[in-house]
């Protein structure tokens, strides 16, 4: 798999053996990854870490059932995001929204003029906004395509879905944030968030 | 200038590509630490336990699955039956040989009981914890208030001269509860590559097992029962005063000795 360091299996193998000291050397590899999935569900940071963390803990102790020399990757994530689900809770989510919101306006990065990063800080502020309206399913198939960068495989296996659904449910959830952001969003006239 | 226009699948894409490695995650907290943390010093965290009491056909079935283990040893090996009778004497521990040993995964989660503090432990068990010298305040404390006396266990991560023992995750862990009051509170079955000594620890009686990694298998008091099988690495078990030590570790059994002189 393209982007897998080459020492994946062997950690995993090890790992399967017991060698908590490789699991944690996966833990360490993955942690940002399952935590920004984590999140990509919960929008909460507490409930994301928790689930995080319970995944990697299931994770350790299913692996006895993880098929040798499959990716790691996606199998975590669909882990994480199945502890995400469960964690999620209606009131967290008033409260996502507006920690969102929060994280949103602490992150603009420095823009080459106060104009041009205050137009860019909306249009990111807008659609990750628009994004945590989605709902899982394709909030969770975006990001794993365009944030996260994951192989149709991959996203085919994080997602268990039929690997020849991808492209179709990908095209769909980008058809239903287009339809869910605001009437007058804008792309600058080339095209691109900063231009 | 921005013109207002809907948007293509490959702008939208474009525009979510750049946005990726912006987008406003809160800081990734160090999950490695506290997963390590579970597994190496709670490894109990997906406890299989089975509410047998409430569910007949399966305690039947436990016992059932007892009633083979024990009586095809005794059945395989003419000597078994004696051997068995004879492994009685460290009270609250039975251990006898059975051939083949049930294959198990070594992940197999530990029941160690809930974690807490030493002074809360202290404070749940009717026996005065013991904490060996050599090795200092454990890593991880942990007890179980639901069987007679109590159960404690003193987790140790593995460190310079302490190996990681792959059946625990663990480097030692020291297992102590009042064996007057459990008997056969530890079942361990052993295959026909370990070893069984008959040894006496500070004076008292007690068995070191070593070799091939060993099961241990059903915990039962008077009010619940929980099945627990797993492997264990080498052993080093001894009474005194109505307290049962376990030590289990990847040590030799000169250095588990050395460990045990720093206990009762």
């Amino acid at each position: 798999m393209e982007g897998r360091p080459l020492d994946d299996l062997a950690l995993v193998e090890r790992a399967r053996n017991g060698d908590v000291n490789a699991y944690e050397a996966l833990v360490q590899q993955y942690q940002q990854l399952a935590y920004r999935v984590a999140y990509q569900v919960t929008g909460d940071a507490a409930d994301a870490e928790d689930a995080a963390q319970e995944a990697f803990v299931n994770a350790y102790y299913a692996l006895g059932r993880f098929r040798p020399g499959a990716p790691f990757k996606p199998w975590l994530c669909r882990i994480v995001a199945n502890e995400a689900r469960n964690r999620r809770m209606a009131a967290h989510r008033r409260t996502a929204l507006a920690e969102r919101a929060h994280w949103a306006q602490a992150s603009g990065e420095a823009a080459p003029s106060p104009e041009a990063a205050a137009e860019a800080d909306a249009f990111r502020a807008t659609l990750v906004d628009t994004m945590g309206r989605l709902r899982d399913e394709d909030r969770l198939i975006l990001s794993y395509r365009l944030f996260f960068d994951f192989s149709e495989a991959d996203m085919a296996e994080a997602l268990k879905v039929p690997k020849g659904t991808v492209k179709s449910r990908l095209s769909r959830a980008l058809t239903r944030l287009r339809a869910a952001l605001p009437a007058d969003f804008q792309l600058s006239s080339e095209g691109s968030v900063d231009g | 200038m921005a013109e207002s226009r809907r948007f293509t699948d490959v702008e939208l894409e474009r525009a979510l590509r750049e946005l990726g490695p912006r987008y406003p995650y809160p800081p990734t907290p160090n999950l490695a630490v506290a997963v390590r943390g579970r597994i190496v010093a709670q490894p109990a965290a997906p406890v299989r336990r089975l509410a047998l009491w409430r569910d007949p056909m399966r305690l039947a079935l436990a016992a059932a699955v007892v009633l083979v283990l024990l009586g095809a040893a005794a059945l395989i090996n003419p000597t078994t039956r004696d051997a068995i009778a004879h492994f009685f004497h460290v009270r609250g521990v039975i251990v006898s040989r059975v051939s083949p040993l049930p294959s198990l995964s070594p992940a197999t989660p530990l029941n160690l009981g809930r974690r807490t503090t030493m002074a809360d432990a202290q404070s749940r068990v009717s026996f005065t914890i013991a904490v060996p010298a050599d090795l200092g305040a454990p890593d991880a404390v942990y007890v179980d208030s639901g069987v007679p006396g109590g159960v404690v266990a003193l987790a140790y991560a593995p460190r310079p001269g302490i190996p990681l023992v792959k059946q625990t995750g663990l480097g030692l862990l020291i297992t102590e509860f009042r064996g007057d009051l459990l008997p056969g509170f530890l079942t361990k079955e052993v295959g026909p590559s370990t070893t069984i000594q008959e040894t006496s620890v500070n004076g008292d009686p007690g068995w070191w097992v070593a070799g091939e990694p060993h099961t241990v298998f059903v915990k039962v008091s008077s009010t619940d029962y929980q099945v627990q099988l797993r492997m264990a690495a080498n052993t080093l078990i001894w009474e005194h005063g109505g307290v049962t030590y376990r030590i289990e570790s990847g040590l030799s059994r000169a250095d588990a000795f050395r460990i045990a002189a720093g206990l009762p």
